[in-house]
């Protein structure tokens, strides 16, 4: 039988006689993207971006605020990110009409008792905010690969109601896990992130107006995702459950409401 | 990447890019354009999805380039989010197609001259294991391509397929040890 040294080598070798299709030459296309005004394209929710002007007159607002320095995120998140810090955003269309789950992107209204028989991992619940006011569940192929579902939150008492949404709140749990050597996420001028402990462990908590995040999915894919209020944000993991709480809170806030989950 | 005279290092480019400099965000796009097609061709099986994964990768890393660490590689970083685009092409399409890799004609600059007859052997040996990468599981292949065909080391392998190093580790050793029973059988066929 072979070594697999023996065979290693003779891959290395097969692979130099390997043909390939010639690369074309997509410096010229590239650049010239890179030179027009910056479009973020969005895989998953290109009708989020509907979400109107709140997220750019937040952004701009957020223009004016400090910024922390890269290096000082990097601290944060102990190197190993991906943050794209945008200079512009794209320029929201008119908000579609339809329900919250249309409108938001959150897939289809449900019931807390139907999207836990169609999804395999525990949705939780946080005990100070109680039940939610409506359920959605987005399956696949919209959603990851083991389905995501959201909470929402119409209006608890010393929280503020968004104006666009008419949304307090907005748990969202799917399957999946941040990638520690690359979370990342792409956030608008302005947003500042910090790392906070959820139940024992490691959470972020962004605030000003962030937009995407990073994160591996249930099959192990790297993707992305947006958020759908332009608000703050609280992303952490719970076992295997990726949990992000996205409101006009505060830190204390919702820390409080993730530690009620259960 | 060692420095060459009068040729700045990755490292150098990417922190002018990383001050705005586009020439310099050029020049690495010339730089790593080849191997990023390559490897979103391997994913993706078509020509036209690597071309617009490796377009979109680009920006995309351009616009998180900001906040890239400086000193590290940019190498596997660009094949992450080169990769994650061609992923995520084959996913939107659906589709599932075979991914077989061909021998290039002739001889490769070189190459010693063989007789005649080592040569038709070699190159018979060689049609013959790329037919058995070809024949392997789509995970093996992958992995096997990138390290050998594209010779991505470890890091850049788990950064283009989106797995973690480790996984390309105990994947590639088994992917090896079914090739090597398979060249076996076939020798003894």
């Amino acid at each position: 039988m072979p070594e697999i040294a023996e065979l290693e080598q003779r891959l290395t070798e097969l692979g130099e006689r390997v043909s390939w299709p010639p690369t074309p030459d997509l410096t010229d296309g590239i650049m010239a993207r890179l030179k027009a005004p910056m479009v973020i394209r969005r895989p998953w929710f290109q009708s989020r971006w509907a979400m109107a002007a709140a997220v750019v007159l937040l952004a701009l607002a957020a223009l004016l605020t400090y910024t922390p320095t890269r290096e000082a995120i990097a601290d944060w998140l102990n190197l190993h990110v991906i943050i794209s810090r945008v200079s512009e955003l794209p320029t929201p269309t008119t908000q579609p009409s339809g329900g919250l789950g249309t409108r938001l992107g959150l897939g289809y209204p449900t019931t807390l008792a139907d999207a836990q028989a169609k999804v395999p991992w525990h949705i939780v619940v946080p005990s100070q905010l109680g039940p939610p006011d409506e359920v959605y569940i987005q399956l696949p192929p919209e959603g990851p690969p083991q389905g995501e579902v959201t909470l929402v939150y119409k209006s608890r008492s010393g929280i503020k109601t968004s104006g666009q949404t008419g949304v307090a709140v907005l748990i969202t749990e799917a399957s999946g896990t941040v990638d520690d050597r690359y979370f990342g996420k792409m956030i608008g001028p302005g947003s500042t992130l910090e790392e906070v402990t959820v139940k024992g462990r490691r959470g972020y908590w962004i605030s000003g107006a962030p937009h995407t995040f990073f994160f591996t999915d249930a099959d192990g894919q790297f993707r992305n995702e947006t958020m759908r209020l332009a608000s703050n944000v609280l992303i952490f993991q719970d076992g295997g459950t990726l949990i992000r709480i996205e409101g006009d809170l505060t830190k204390d806030q919702v820390l409080g409401i993730a530690n009620s989950l259960s | 990447m060692h420095p060459m005279e009068g040729r700045p290092t990755d490292g150098e480019l990417v922190e002018r890019a990383q001050r705005g400099d586009l020439a310099a965000y050029e020049e690495i796009v010339r730089r790593y354009q080849e191997v990023a097609f390559r490897t979103a061709y391997m994913i993706t099986r078509s020509g036209p999805d690597a071309e617009d994964a490796v377009q979109e990768g680009f920006v995309k890393a351009y616009q998180a380039l900001a906040t890239f660490r400086t000193g590290a590689e940019p190498r596997p970083w660009l094949l992450r989010i080169v990769g994650n685009e061609a992923r995520n092409r084959v996913r939107s399409a659906g589709r599932r197609l075979r991914f077989e890799m061909r021998l290039a004609e002739g001889f490769r600059p070189g190459d010693a001259a063989p007789s005649p007859e080592a040569a038709a052997i070699a190159s018979e040996d060689r049609r013959r294991l790329l037919a058995l990468v070809n024949g392997l599981s789509e995970e093996d292949r992958l992995v096997i391509a990138s390290r050998y065909f594209l010779e991505l080391s470890g890091e850049e392998t788990a950064a283009t397929l989106g797995i973690p190093e480790g996984t390309v580790k105990s994947r590639l050793s088994r992917a090896l040890q079914r090739l090597r029973a398979q060249v076996e059988e076939g020798a003894r066929a």
